[in-house]
């Protein structure tokens, strides 16, 4: 049992750990395809050091949520990362507190304080992308949903270990519709939900145009350590929902030693490093999108979700 | 073999036509080709009269290509007819329209394109081959619905060529599910119209019956049922003249002889309700355009919307059921393709004498051009059914089929509808022949530009006559007297329909 | 054949006909002109790929060809005659205001597709269980989502995909329940796609001349009322 706690320890720490890497090689890759050089891979982590060493400025018209919400952003995704198959295909011994439905949910109340963290101030832009975050937040809702409910039943679970045994073992499940559907629809749930191009533009600073960015505008030092470092937890925790459950559920741990879990470090980031080159080819080859185009973009998304679970249901 | 040569005939006559000669080349060679295929359409028609089926076997591996029985001959023959008068009055109508030769060349191309992709359709016996032939007439007739393309001509031609696609679509898919049903009754037998008729017990109901609905509406399209109806009127007024007789006269005809050729194979499989589906489908076909009628302000848009109607009449008798219902709804195709060619015919000598298609702006008629006037009472009161004409034998026998069968009220409904029909006919037609121009608001005529503008020739080409005098015969001889070739052959096309 | 093999087969079909589903809504929802031909053209060759695996599977030969037939005319041919009989105006169009936003349609579409499941159920019942899979329901869905497109679209271009994609739905549902179809025939029904294309290009080309815009779908002057001046019009 002890060695259940270590192997879940550890699944924590490698997200932890690597986030920051991940957001750092992406953004390395999108400037090399732009034919810049860009910044180190681990700017990140100096980064991070940087503004944990700095003084944190609040506001005197905050009130207690804008103080707590780092804490909160930055605790979710680790929560999250307990839950989820990260390293090991089989439940850890967290697993079984919670199910897809549940770190989804535990997702979204980070989510949600940042957002009223973004309220609490009395920068103008704040609310202005707290509540655009919102509309699109609300739209992704669904398409979450009903990918779940689709990948569950399936499996007959909402555990995401026996979800992603059932993907495993005949390679030919691979190519059914519904499966194909499924990875499209929550390809671009997790364009929507990380920020990323065309729902959002993770590298600018034109306050009017900032979805996701605006809800750390007013913070700095730890907090905005904090923040950042959170953001980036998310987004590498929904990278390993998306691969090791979904798309491709191999290279996970299969023993129980120590030396199969350390093993299995390699091949995830392995697998998050393809993603990311796929992200950057989709990030440089689209154009981001009008505020309300983002609802036909998350229409489309729902309609691809709803089509997969159709195609699971009614299918022989 | 006169089979192969009737359908070759056209084509060759479509490519001589494109070549530049003189002036009449083009129309002279399509109304001789028009003619020889009359000939031996008739040839071919007394010879299945007589009880001698014709039969071709193994063309390029496909047995049975082209079978030729009661109801195809029929249909062959009418076609064969219409397309004669109809390139007869094109002569005229044409030449009156001063055009210029490469569009007078390409109008007599489309022509006998058109007139080979109808030619076809009786005669081919594999459903899937008949499918892609009627397409190929909407495709064929699309530049000429259009061509004088004005704004309301490119519409209808757009509406027209859509919606029959999208008819021809499901229908598409119909005479797949069609095949697959022939394939899961097991039975060895060739995939044309009598080899269905044969394995049709054996097949299972639910795709019989998904084909037969799929065919009904999708191809119902083409023929102007309600409620796929709406690019009829467009399309069949806006056309020129000859190819409005053809479209109005023969081509709905020869689309419904498809759908004519589902019953036979629905009557084979037990639990099928063809016949109410014709019943409905057709009666409210009649209905929506006996009262479409008394509102119309286009006198071609009238005519056309009488050919809903009497397809609806049609399909309604096809419902009645019975062998008496069958024989008087094969003669009601008969009279209708004759009639309404007819009535196309002096509309548009109308339209060559007044200028305008619209009613209010025709009046007194009967002075401008007699031959016009004369053939529009002739041609209305031929359509509504009044005796002594072919449409009210027709039409009677089919209320009196209907009585026998004791289905009392859709025969009441049909006389009703058929009632109204006439009304909204003889109003607008009366108006237009024989009422004095009118004062609007007012004004004087010629200040509300009422009053048609005088055309220069309205003086009726000779050609135009001669087709409106050899359409107007079956018109007035049908409603007397069958002739006893006739007779047989609408025995065997009626037998050939409840086999 | 070995069952893996076999089952492999199965699922790239069902892989094919879902992703052809997935071109039919985007050819609802598409705003662009070009775009829709590109998913038409994507559409055709998913077609020609689910042909040739049902023909891999049932070892038929005659689906190897009408794979080859789908394959050389739709994504070929097609461009070429409509670039050669219709003006190439209508390339560059783009929708920019609706008759039905688009996820409004795209909700339709959805509610068509599950109609069409439906629907698709008493004949994959009716059929040998050899004959049963996705074509059938999908090619329906792909005969009502070509439908709708002809209604919500009013743009040429789109519209005449419209007409194509309730044709290639037909196909898809054909191929797996009529399997047997004579080759001629197959090659008659395509080619006859090819003279559906020809003669809307010259009728697009002809409206965009006479009447001047390319958004065919709007055309609609005649009715019983308007005929009155539109007529008055045509008689001058």
């Amino acid at each position: 049992m002890s060695r259940a706690i270590l192997f879940n320890l550890i699944q924590v720490l490698v997200v932890m750990a690597f986030a920051p890497l991940a957001s750092g090689v992406l953004s390395r890759m999108k400037e090399i395809v732009q034919s810049k050089r860009g910044p180190s891979i681990f700017q990140p982590y100096r980064d991070l050091w940087k503004l944990f060493h700095k003084d944190e400025i609040v506001s005197e018209d905050s009130s207690w949520i804008f103080r707590f919400t780092p804490y909160i952003v930055f605790v979710t995704p680790i929560f999250v990362a307990t839950l989820i198959p990260v390293l090991t295909n089989y439940p850890l011994f967290f697993a079984f507190m919670g199910d897809m439905i549940g770190a989804g949910f535990v997702l979204a109340l980070g989510g949600f304080f940042a957002t009223l963290a973004a309220v609490d101030t009395a920068n103008p832009y704040g609310p202005i992308g707290a509540s655009r975050t919102r509309m699109v937040g609300f739209l992704a809702e669904p398409v979450f949903m009903i990918v779940f409910f689709t990948v569950s039943f399936v499996a007959g679970s909402t555990i995401p270990y026996i979800v992603q045994e059932k993907w495993v073992t005949p390679l030919a499940n691979f190519f059914t519709p519904s499966h194909v559907l499924l990875m499209l629809a929550f390809l671009m749930l997790i364009l929507a939900e990380g920020g990323r191009i065309p729902v959002d533009n993770p590298t600018g600073h034109f306050e009017l145009a900032m979805i996701d960015e605006s809800k750390s505008l007013e913070y700095s030092g730890r907090g905005f350590a904090l923040m950042k470092w959170g953001g980036q937890m998310k987004f590498f925790v929904l990278m390993c929902v998306f691969l090791n459950v979904l798309v491709t559920p191999w290279g996970l741990a299969g023993g129980h030693t120590l030396g199969a879990v350390l093993l299995a470090i390699p091949f995830v980031l392995f697998k998050i490093f393809c993603f990311l080159l796929v992200l950057v080819v989709i990030e440089s080859s689209l154009s981001k999108l009008r505020l309300f185009r983002i609802t036909e973009f998350l229409g489309a998304a729902f309609i691809i979700s709803v089509a997969a679970m159709i195609a699971q249901i009614f299918l022989p | 073999m006169s089979v192969i040569i009737i359908l070759l005939l056209p084509l060759i006559a479509a490519a001589l036509v494109c070549i530049p000669l003189k002036k009449y080349w083009a129309s002279g060679v399509t109304v001789v080709s028009s003619v020889a295929i009359l000939i031996l359409a008739t040839r071919i028609t007394l010879r299945v009269a007589a009880g001698n089926p014709v039969v071709s076997t193994l063309m390029f591996g496909l047995q049975q290509w082209i079978a030729v029985d009661g109801l195809s001959a029929l249909i062959l023959l009418l076609i064969a007819f219409v397309a004669t008068t109809a390139a007869i009055y094109s002569v005229g109508y044409m030449a009156h329209e001063n055009l210029k030769p490469s569009k007078l060349r390409l109008y007599y191309a489309n022509y006998n394109l058109f007139v080979f992709s109808m030619l076809a359709i009786p005669v081919l016996a594999d459903p899937t081959l008949v499918w892609i032939v009627v397409e190929l007439t909407t495709l064929c007739s699309a530049l000429l619905v259009s061509f004088q393309n004005t704004r309301e001509a490119l519409e209808a031609a757009w509406k027209y060529v859509v919606l029959s696609l999208m008819g021809a679509g499901m229908a598409l898919f119909g005479f797949l599910v069609l095949f697959a049903a022939m394939q899961a009754s097991g039975s060895n037998g060739v995939y044309t119209w009598d080899g269905l008729i044969v394995a049709a017990p054996t097949m299972p109901p639910v795709l019989l019956q998904t084909a037969f609905l799929l065919i009904l509406i999708g191809l119902g399209t083409k023929v102007g049922l309600v409620p796929m109806h709406t690019w009829l009127p467009d399309a069949h007024s806006q056309a020129p003249t000859p190819v409005c007789a053809l479209l109005s006269g023969i081509e709905t005809s020869a689309i419904l002889y498809v759908i004519l050729r589902m019953f036979p194979i629905m009557h084979a499989s037990p639990h099928s309700h063809a016949e109410t589906w014709a019943l409905v489908l057709g009666l409210i076909s009649v209905g929506t355009a006996a009262f479409l009628l008394l509102q119309v302000r286009d006198y071609k848009r009238m005519f056309a919307f009488s050919t809903v109607e009497h397809m609806g009449i049609i399909l309604t008798a096809v419902g009645l059921g019975a062998s008496v219902a069958g024989y008087s709804a094969m003669l009601q195709i008969v009279s209708h393709s004759v009639t309404k060619s007819f009535c196309f015919f002096a509309a548009g000598a109308a339209l060559m004498a007044v200028g305008t298609r619209e009613i209010a702006a025709v009046r007194g008629l009967i002075r401008k051009s007699p031959a016009a006037s004369v053939g529009l009472v002739l041609g209305g009161l031929a359509i509504c059914g009044a005796p002594p004409m072919a449409v009210f034998l027709s039409e009677f026998s089919i209320l009196k089929a209907g009585l026998m069968q004791k289905q009392y009220v859709a025969t009441g409904l049909l006389a009703i509808f058929i009632v109204i029909a006439f009304f909204g006919i003889m109003l607008h037609i009366n108006r237009m022949v024989f009422g004095a121009p009118e004062n609007i608001n007012g004004e004087s005529p010629e200040e509300n530009h009422l009053e048609p503008q005088a055309v220069e020739n309205s003086h009726l080409p000779f050609s135009c006559r001669l087709a409106m005098i050899l359409a107007a015969v079956p018109v007035l001889v049908l409603g007397v007297y069958i002739p006893k070739p006739l007779d047989d052959l609408l025995t065997q096309a009626a037998a050939a329909l409840t086999k | 054949m070995s069952e893996t093999t076999s089952q492999l087969l199965v699922n790239l079909n069902a892989l094919a006909t879902g992703l052809f589903l997935l071109t039919a809504f985007g050819i609802v929802a598409m705003r662009q002109a070009r775009g829709c031909l590109n998913l038409f053209i994507i559409q055709s060759l998913l077609l020609a790929a689910s042909a040739a695996l049902l023909g891999l599977r049932h070892e038929s030969s005659h689906l190897y060809g009408v794979a080859l037939v789908n394959l050389i005319s739709k994504p070929i041919i097609v461009p070429w005659l409509l670039r050669r009989t219709a003006s190439a105006e209508i390339y560059t169009r783009r929708e920019i205001d609706q008759v039905l936003n688009i996820p409004t349609a795209l909700l339709i579409a959805l509610a068509l597709t599950i109609l069409s499941y439906f629907l698709a159920q008493p004949i994959l019942n009716a059929v040998a269980p050899e004959f049963r899979g996705p074509n059938v329901p999908i090619g329906i869905a792909g005969l009502l989502l070509g439908a709708f497109t002809l209604t919500v679209r009013r743009e040429a271009l789109p519209l005449l995909i419209g007409l194509l994609v309730m044709e290639n739905g037909a196909f898809l549902a054909g191929i797996s329940i009529a399997r047997n179809l004579p080759l001629l025939v197959e090659l008659a029904i395509a080619t006859d796609g090819l003279i559906i294309v020809f003669i809307s290009g010259v009728l697009i080309r002809a409206v965009e001349k006479h009447v001047g815009t390319t958004a065919v779908g709007e055309l609609a002057s005649l009715k019983e009322a308007a005929a009155e001046p539109a007529a008055k019009e045509a008689s001058k």
